[in-house]
């Protein structure tokens, strides 16, 4: 018995004090992400608000970034934002691409060249951009005008996924 | 999904991705956002401490 606690104070012991100091937590329910969604022309973005979670659809997959996330930088895919204000409360953007960026001090950047909420897209004219874009490509144009088209049918492709999830 | 690579650069790509998801905007929406879309870059060539002329592109 007294071993047993003999061997517990040990190793109570052991753990360095520096450990405890800067020790990275998960995040808390109420913990938030101070989020700015900067545009070239800034006409419309969220500029530092606080926010509980941002769901981005990275080049390497879809991410939910909390409040105290790791720093890192990730491309993003033409794709959905979504943001979490408060528990229940979302607002979807669709963004053409770009990076978000996680700061060391619990800000996270989304850096875009366009981007709008959802309900500003009309889906017949991606319909309409979406069949276009895939004439030229079964068409017999230049290699690079099939590729610039398959990158316009990427997007289309992602926002009508987005606007049928709305 | 990298195909593009080879004839662009990251720049372009990106503005592509751009200028699509401009064509997918709803009317009143589009055409505020087509005049965005016409310039992408604008520079201008200084030389001996005069810049020349400014450059839309």
């Amino acid at each position: 018995m007294s071993a047993l606690r003999l061997i517990s104070s040990v190793a109570r012991r052991r753990v360095p004090p520096s450990l405890t100091l800067g020790r990275r937590g998960y995040a808390e329910a109420t913990d938030k992400i101070n989020l700015s969604l900067v545009l070239p022309h800034q006409v419309r973005n969220l500029h530092s608000t606080d926010v509980v979670q941002v769901n981005l659809a990275a080049a390497t997959g879809d991410m939910g970034i909390l409040a105290n996330h790791v720093p890192s930088i990730e491309p993003l895919r033409p794709g959905l934002v979504e943001v979490i204000e408060s528990a229940g409360s979302s607002k979807k953007w669709f963004v053409s691409g770009g990076f978000a960026t996680v700061h060391p001090n619990n800000k996270l950047t989304v850096n875009a060249i366009e981007a709008a909420p959802l309900e500003d897209f009309s889906p017949e004219a991606v319909r309409t951009n979406l069949q276009e874009a895939h004439r030229v490509l079964s068409g017999n144009g230049s290699e690079e005008d099939k590729a610039e088209a398959r990158i316009e049918a990427d997007v289309y492709e992602a926002l009508q996924h987005a606007l049928g999830t709305k | 999904m990298s195909t593009w690579r080879q004839f662009f650069t990251y720049n372009k790509y990106t503005q592509i991705a751009a200028r699509a998801v401009r064509q997918s905007l709803k009317e009143n929406e589009r055409l505020a956002a087509e005049k965005r879309g016409s310039t992408v870059l604008r520079y201008q060539h200084w030389e001996g401490g005069k810049g020349g002329e400014q450059v839309n592109k």
